[in-house]
């Protein structure tokens, strides 16, 4: 049988990546006796290697706990873990919304950090109820009262009734326990109502196809039932329900209020939309949950193997990776320069690295990446739409007739003392301001629309940087429009590079042909021969360098007393060439191909 | 148990000895070997030599008792002490390198000589080279030299240009360094090298072809041309990290290297590694052996060797220390340690850098040292010897490339850098290791 939702809890911990939630969450676990002795791995709940070693957590993680409170009554608390990065806001917008109420945790030795108020922004949004935690109280530099103040004067939030905690010591658990249960309100929902159960999260298993984590708004679920996606409009029949507690546990009902997961013989995670409802098909609700949105790739790189023999590893690697995260595409693509290879679309700057990143390290593939691109939409003169996903697609200049980008609205959460660092960065980025409101005289939304070009490469660094990490951002696409916007090519001797072209303002091209060139030259090693490297704007040539040709790299002498020393140089040097990846006759690093990145702006 | 078959595939039969003489009158500011400058009266030579005898005397039955113990007739001598030298090792080289070796007394060296001779099958054709400095160098210290065995000197002309030789702070000027030649040649020492440094300030192309074209006129056997290398942790290194030594254009060392290369091409030497000369086919046997992939056993202070046993590949270095050496040894005398499990350190101290050497390991070396060699190196051969893969994906992607800009040519298993592109070796070689 469900729990009544009357004692039902669901909430997720928001906090600084430093600042001890994954401790308090074992701590959790620990009071709760989830984990036996032998499961208390730190950070139970992080599981990606990946994730550990950045401090992100990407995929959502979801604990059912049993609690008896002091008066002996048993309640069912969910913790709901979420990722934490602008590229999947969405994803964590979905998790929040599967919440009553948020703990947020802030360090007693550090006050509130830059990250948390972002998120805070994100939960009150999501009206979620928030609990103030001070944490590492145990510590001999923990200030209570001054963290206390600093959660009151930044973000605005009542602290009299802060729970004070050491995740360490487990000292204020029990307490944190009890406060959630009487501060964070209980779900509502009417068992007989027709089910609308929120999916917030799903990965694949190889046994049961894709499983989705779902949170039960009305209705009552139960194994056997015939479901229907909303969204996809497609049914299938539930082959599991369950919930982690830590470790998986079957069930036979969720009911209003609960999370759990569902499996569904659902063939791929393509077929799982984050944020659709779940209702059955034999009674559909009449609504879907609000708040559905399809993710789009928003970026798209080129990926190709530095060695051409790796192709079908490539093409295998990327599929494994598809089924458990379909929020990337991929197709295959082929480059003058490069080869064979895949056009990937990613989320945002990060998701693109986490997937090179264990393209690599999990499957073993040397890759080149190139430089990330917008779609964009160029019309010829002969009325055909033309989608650029790539540089090297864009149709001759003398054919086209305007060239549309994506624009997005940016909507910017700012503590008031960085507006004046925050608004001049929109401006340089072509943006046009839409509204500054204050919620609070402290708290301020910025909304500018700006190209997605602008956005995507080091909007966000940047931001984060003028406003010394506070700022917080969401953006979506709100439509195309048309720019003056030109391909800029880059010549290496005489021959164009098609995977270093990029698309740019045609104001800022000149600037950024010559800045592109200098950066290349201080990439590109010297070779053979003499390298020229040129940036043109159709046959126009705006810039030229010059590479020095290599005349000597020989040692002089390697004797018997040489060897070692002479052969570790070498090998370091040999590490060097790894990601080099052979164009013409020329060896290209593969920063070069991400040079655009890198040039000061 | 073992079924007979060693886990390492047979060591190469010749073994070369390097023997390493750790002084000079003076130290040159460009010269990272191993040197220590004293007065000659205050250099140790008999007890160098005492020292260097109990070092091989300690090394030497290890060298050859793992050789005996997989010999054709399947006795073993584990303890070595039969006295019998073993005839699976064949000394090919012996090479006195230093410091400045001209400086021990040919009396000494000749113990040392005699001593490899008694510990070691020795080849009949062995090469027994002596490194000489022109400014203690005499017609009749080349006929001492003879007359103990040694029948190879090594001259370091290093110049011919008394400025330079100024410049590069010799103790000699170019007079010296040709007659020490011509003492050489006076004496009937049956092969003579010379050694040459070219990329001076001020030294153009033309300047250093010249100076090989003189030398090559002589008869030497053979010719070492050095681009002079600024290392590290000399006073030359200091000079350059600090703006105060003028430095010499990649551009102008390349066209040197080539030029010289040209006139001694011309001048009838075979250009056989990327600084070596030989005439007559006279190569240099001792380096060769090293550059093929053989074992060399190392003694005297400072001396690295690499030797193989049955239980893999070892490279060790010994004490940098004259004085620990010496002392280390004096207390061994002739009870020098015969104990494996010892090896390679004789007693502790003896020995301050060690690595074993993989099969992987041992044919990036191969790579590194073969193609550095007009002959290159066998990479298919090398590596059944070794048992590993000679063609790893990576390495087959590279030779593709490199082949393909004309920096390598594959000849059946062998791959060989074109002479033409000798220059660019090393970032060849890092690609195929």
């Amino acid at each position: 049988m469900p729990a009544p939702p009357s004692r039902i809890r669901n909430f997720s911990i928001i906090a600084h990546v430093d600042h001890g939630k994954s401790t308090l969450a074992d701590r959790i676990l620990d009071v709760t006796g989830a984990l036996s002795e032998r499961e208390r791995v730190d950070q139970f709940l992080d599981k990606l290697e990946l994730e550990r070693e950045r401090g992100i957590t990407i995929k959502a993680q979801t604990v059912r706990l049993q609690y008896r409170t002091g008066d002996g009554a048993v309640y069912q608390l969910q913790l709901i873990d979420t990722p934490g990065h602008v590229d999947f806001n969405y994803e964590v917008s979905s998790s929040l919304r599967a919440c009553e109420g948020a703990l947020l945790v802030v360090d007693a030795t550090q006050g509130v950090q830059a990250q948390t108020v972002a998120n805070v922004y994100l939960a009150l949004e999501n009206d979620l109820e928030i609990v103030p935690v001070i944490n590492k109280i145990d510590l001999p530099s923990a200030d209570v009262d001054r963290a206390a103040q600093d959660i009151e004067q930044v973000i605005g939030l009542d602290c009299s009734g802060a729970v004070l905690a050491s995740g360490k010591t487990g000292q204020g658990v029990a307490e944190l326990l009890e406060a959630v249960i009487s501060r964070i309100p209980p779900p509502q929902g009417d068992p007989a109502a027709p089910l609308r159960a929120l999916v917030y999260d799903s990965w694949y298993d190889s046994y049961r196809g894709a499983v989705v984590n779902i949170r039960v708004f009305e209705g009552t679920l139960r194994k056997g039932d015939k479901i229907l996606l909303m969204a996809t409009r497609r049914t299938y029949e539930v082959t599991a329900l369950g919930c982690f507690s830590p470790h998986p546990v079957a069930l036979d009902e969720l009911g209003p209020g609960e999370v759990g997961f569902v499996a569904a013989s659902i063939k791929s995670v393509e077929d799982t939309k984050i944020g659709d409802t779940i209702t059955l098909a034999a009674r559909p609700a009449s609504t879907p949950l609000p708040g559905f949105r399809v993710v789009k790739p928003m970026v798209f790189a080129g990926l190709f193997p530095t060695d051409a023999a790796q192709y079908e590893d490539l093409r295998d690697a990327l599929s494994k990776l598809h089924l458990n995260d379909a929020s990337f595409s991929f197709e295959p693509d082929t480059s003058e320069a490069l080869g064979f290879g895949f056009r990937c679309g990613f989320l945002g700057l990060l998701h693109m690295e986490i997937v090179q990143e264990r393209l690599e390290r999990e499957y073993d593939i040397d890759l080149i990446t190139t430089a990330p691109s917008v779609v964009y939409h160029a019309y010829t003169k002969g009325g055909d739409l033309v989608t650029v996903d790539s540089p090297s697609k864009m149709p001759l200049a003398g054919d086209v007739e305007r060239v549309e980008e994506p624009i997005m609205k940016v909507t910017i959460h700012v503590p008031n003392e960085f507006v004046g660092a925050v608004v001049p960065l929109c401006e340089e980025r072509r943006g046009i301001q839409l509204d500054i409101t204050y919620p609070t005289p402290d708290h301020v939304v910025i909304v500018y629309e700006l190209p997605l070009a602008e956005v995507i490469l080091d909007f966000h660094d940047k931001l984060k940087s003028v406003s010394r990490g506070y700022a917080s951002m969401d953006y979506e696409l709100v439509g195309y429009r048309a720019n003056d916007l030109v391909k800029l090519d880059i010549l290496v001797n005489g021959e164009p590079l098609d995977a270093l072209s990029v698309i740019v303002h045609r104001s800022a091209a000149y600037y950024q042909g010559r800045a592109l060139a200098s950066k290349l030259k201080e990439l590109v090693p010297r070779q053979q021969y003499e390298v020229a490297i040129q940036a043109a704007l159709g046959n126009k040539v705006i810039s030229r360098v010059t590479v020095k040709a290599l005349r000597k790299d020989v040692t002089a002498k390697c004797y018997g007393g040489d060897i070692t020393r002479k052969r570790k140089l070498l090998e370091k040097q040999r590490e060097g060439k790894r990601r080099m990846k052979s164009v013409g006759n020329i060896d290209m690093p593969q920063e070069a191909f991400l040079a655009v990145l890198k040039l000061e702006t | 148990m073992s079924i007979g078959i060693p886990p390492w595939p047979i060591p190469p039969r010749e073994l070369g000895v390097y023997v390493h003489f750790p002084w000079c009158l003076r130290k040159c500011g460009y010269c990272d070997f191993l040197s220590v400058a004293l007065p000659r009266e205050a250099i140790p030579v008999a007890a160098y030599t005492d020292a260097v005898l109990a070092e091989l005397h300690a090394r030497a039955p290890h060298v050859t008792m793992d050789r005996a113990a997989v010999g054709a007739d399947g006795t073993e001598d584990p303890e070595g002490t039969s006295g019998n030298p073993s005839p699976v090792v064949r000394v090919a080289s012996v090479y006195f390198g230093g410091g400045t070796p001209s400086l021990w007394t040919p009396r000494e060296l000749g113990r040392v000589i005699a001593g490899v001779a008694g510990a070691f099958t020795v080849d009949p054709n062995v090469e027994i080279t002596v490194e000489c400095n022109p400014s203690s160098f005499s017609r009749e210290q080349a006929e001492s030299l003879l007359a103990v065995g040694a029948n190879r000197v090594s001259i370091g002309v290093q110049g011919l240009d008394s400025g330079r030789l100024a410049f590069l702070e010799r103790l000699h000027d170019g007079a010296q360094a040709l007659a020490a030649v011509e003492a050489a040649v006076a004496a009937r020492v049956p092969r003579i090298a010379a050694d040459l440094i070219f990329g001076l300030p001020e030294q153009s192309a033309a300047a250093a072809a010249s100076e090989a074209r003189i030398l090559a006129a002589l008869p030497v056997t053979h010719l070492s041309a050095y681009a002079l290398t600024i290392e590290p942790d000399t006073p030359f290194g200091d000079r350059a990290r600090t703006g105060r030594l003028p430095l010499v254009s990649e551009e102008l060392l390349a066209d040197s290297f080539l030029a010289v290369s040209d006139t001694l091409v011309a001048a009838g030497l075979t250009h056989y590694e990327v600084s070596n000369y030989a005439r007559g086919g006279h190569v240099s046997r001792h380096n060769l052996g090293c550059w093929r992939g053989q074992d060399y056993l190392g003694l005297g202070a400072g001396a690295w060797g690499t030797i193989t046993d049955r239980t893999g590949r070892i490279r060790y270095r010994n004490t940098p220390s004259p004085e620990r050496y010496v002392a280390g040894y004096a207390a061994l005398g002739r009870s020098a340690s015969r104990d494996p499990a010892r090896w390679p350190a004789p007693w502790p101290g003896a020995v301050t850098e060690q690595e074993p050497i993989d099969a992987e390991t041992a044919l990036r070396e191969r790579l590194m040292l073969g193609l550095r060699l007009a002959e290159g190196v066998d990479l298919v051969e090398a590596a059944a010897a070794l048992g590993v893969a000679p063609f790893p994906r990576s390495r087959r992607a590279a030779i593709d490339r490199l082949t393909a800009q004309g920096r390598l040519s594959v000849d059946g298993g062998r791959l060989v850098i074109p002479r033409s592109a000798w220059l660019l070796a090393d970032g060849t070689i890092a690609d195929l290791i």
